[in-house]
Order: C-alpha cells, then structure tokens, then sequence
C-alpha cells in the first residue's frame, strides 16, 4: 500500500518536472527563435543596407551572399510589419506584463 | 623552374605621365630580356595610343618579351554581374525573385562595381602570368579610382569580419535551437557562412600580395610642380593606412628642379628622374630613342 501511494506520488514528481521541463525548453526556444530572428534582421539589415539607403559593405560582398539571403529577406520583411511595435514584442516575449 | 612575376604598380595623379612611365619601365625591362607584361587598367586606356596600335583583353605581343594589354572593365563588371544573376536564378524561386533581374541590371552603373572588376581582372593577370613571367606592369587609373582599388580588401575584410562574428552568433543559437527540439546535436552546412570564409580567404590572399615587397612594388609617379607634389603625399599616406608602401618616385617631366622639397615630404624613396622630352614619347622607336638617350646622358637606369 505505502509502496503504492509512494510509486504514485513519485510519479506525479517526475511528471511536474517533466512538464516544467517541457515548458522551460518550449520558453528557451522560443525566445532564442526570438533572438535568431532578431539577429537574421540585423545581419540582413547590415548586408543589404544599400537597398533601404543604410550604409552598407562594399557591393559585391552585398551580391555574393544575396542569392543564399531568403531566409534573412523573410525576416525582415515579418519585422517591418512589427517596426512599429519592436517593445511591445520584446515584451511578449520575455513574458512581462 | 617556375618563377614568380613581380607586381609594379604605377599610380599618381591624372596626366602626370603614369602611362608613359610604364611604357618606359616595360620597354626597359623587356630589353633586358624579362618577360614582361604591361597592363593598363585605366579605362582612359594610354597605352594603345602610346605603341600606336589597337590594344585589346587579350594581350599583343610587341617583342619577344614584351606583351600589351588594355583591361576591359566593362567585361568583368559584365561578367561578374552574369555570374551573381545565375546565382540568384538558381537560389531563388520565382516569386521571391520577381523584378530582381532587372535590378540586378541597374548594378553595373552603381559605385563600388568598378574597382571591385579590376580587383577581379587583377586576379586572373595573376592566375594567368605569374608563373610564366617576369614581371607584371600595372598602369593605374588616376588617384581615386586606384586608392579605392588598393582599399577595396582592407574595407571588405572589416566588413566581413564583422558578417563573420555575426553569422557565428546566429549559427550558435540556431544549434541550441536543434539541441533542444531534437535532443541531438545536428551540424549544419551554412552556404552564408562558407561564402564570407572564403571572401575573407581571398581579400587575405590579395592583401598578402599587395603588402608583400617580394611580390609587388608600388611606384608614385609625379611631376615637379606642387599640385602633383600634394595629391602624392596624400596618396602616400592613404597607402600607409592600408599597411601599403611606396617603393620610389618616377619624376616625370623634370627639368633640373631641386628636389629637396619631394625627398622632405616623401622621405627615404629613391627618385627616378625622367627628364622632359620636347618630342612626344609615342611609338616604340621614340620610347627606345628616349631611353637611349637617358642611358647616354646619366647611366638612367628606370
């Protein structure tokens, strides 16, 4: 019987840790997916500069790497539609308020 | 047993006779018996004017040792951008690529494609000569053209370094990224990251060349007056900012001035002495003719 009720609320232990695990590395994603996509902005920012008249490195380093640039092009166009509101997603994120 | 050419670079100042300098030094050394090419990358091209015959991409033998080429920016900007629109054709499809051809078109008039063509035109000079000749004759364009040229791997690699250390920031995240979802460690092959090594690779490589003096010599060409004297110095010193040196001065058209000023502002480079000719220095009987009398009148040696 003991055994039992111990089996059982061992049991329930590990399964909250699990849970908190589960969610504690669903939080770490999804704030370094977050971070990445931040990071993807500003590099796509810093190569293609010339296209939104930012300085930007000499041209042909612009050109070598823009055919492999997909992804990063994505990104900042997502970011250009939360520009307006970059705090209020950083907040959300960081799950304040 | 195979050799490694020398690179001579001739800039300075527009009309101060960087053209006929190299013409000279070419001539001289082909008459020596180095195999020599002289190669003008000034799109104001001289030296067909200067050997009096059409000079073309592809080099024109003028003597046994001596070969002439004009370098045709437009064809390596052409080239180069070709290059970039197949890239971009293949890498994207047809809706993230929409009008970017056409885009991709208007780049060959932008600023920074022109020095990045003669970096590449410099390249396959060298992929193509080094091991077969003496040496390597480069008539510059005049001052700003040349100084971004000399630039260009210095700038690029602060940029690319900075790329570099960026990428690796999101690369490191997107790993943890895949730790966490898959529980394993997956290794991925990033193009971008493999694109800036190897630029950084490149720019590295020609740095080398440009600093090494085993490799290239840089020669200020000037005359005596003071305009000439001040673009000098500052071409002297934008050379310095990319860890460039100066091997010596060709002073064109000298008329016995003292040159005490030029040996205080530029000091420690030798000063060649190319006096002023009457007759113009056109045709490779005239330059023969010059230098003959050059080495009659002061043991010249260019």
């Amino acid at each position: 019987m003991i055994f039992k009720i111990f089996k059982s609320v061992w049991g329930n232990i590990i399964g909250a840790f699990k849970a908190y695990n589960a969610s504690a590395r669903g939080r770490l994603v999804d704030v370094t997916v977050w971070e990445v996509s931040e990071l993807e902005n500003i590099f796509g920012l810093l190569v293609l500069g010339s296209f939104v008249g930012l300085p930007s490195p000499p041209m042909q380093i612009t050109l070598d790497l823009l055919p492999d640039m997909e992804r990063e092009l994505i990104v900042m166009l997502e970011k250009v539609d939360t520009a307006s509101t970059a705090l209020s997603e950083m907040f959300s994120n960081f799950d304040v308020g | 047993m195979e050799t490694n050419a020398l690179n001579l670079f001739f800039l300075g100042k527009g009309g101060v006779g960087k053209s006929t300098s190299s013409a000279l030094q070419a001539v001289t050394l082909a008459k020596q018996g180095y195999k020599v090419l002289l190669a003008s990358m000034d799109p104001a091209h001289n030296q067909a004017d200067i050997f009096e015959r059409p000079l073309f991409e592809e080099p024109t033998r003028l003597s046994d040792q001596l070969l002439v080429k004009e370098v045709d920016i437009n064809l390596w900007v052409k080239k180069y951008l070709n290059n970039v629109e197949r890239q971009i054709s293949t890498s994207y499809n047809y809706l993230t690529a929409l009008n970017l051809q056409d885009y991709i078109k208007v780049i060959k008039y932008s600023p920074g494609i022109e020095e990045y063509a003669l970096l590449l035109a410099f390249n396959a000079i060298e992929e193509a000569y080094n091991q077969k000749l003496d040496y390597i004759i480069f008539d510059m364009p005049p001052t700003a053209l040349t100084l971004k040229f000399f630039g260009l791997p210095w700038l690029s690699l602060i940029w690319l370094e900075k790329l570099l250390e960026l990428r690796r920031e999101i690369l490191k995240r997107r790993e943890i990224i895949t730790r966490v979802q898959l529980g394993k460690k997956e290794i991925e092959t990033d193009k971008i990251l493999n694109k800036i090594n190897n630029q950084i690779e490149d720019y590295k490589r020609i740095k080398k060349i440009f600093s090494n003096t085993d490799q290239t010599h840089i020669y200020l060409v000037m005359n005596p007056d003071k305009l000439s004297l001040s673009e000098s110095i500052l071409i002297s010193n934008r050379l310095k900012e990319y860890d460039l040196t100066l091997k010596q001065i060709f002073l064109n058209k000298y008329n016995g001035e003292d040159t005490g000023h030029i040996e205080k502002e530029l000091p420690g480079l030798t000063i060649t002495k190319l006096p002023f000719s009457s007759r113009p220095i056109i045709g490779l009987k005239n330059i023969e003719a010059f230098l003959a009398e050059m080495n009659s009148e002061n043991n010249g040696q260019l």
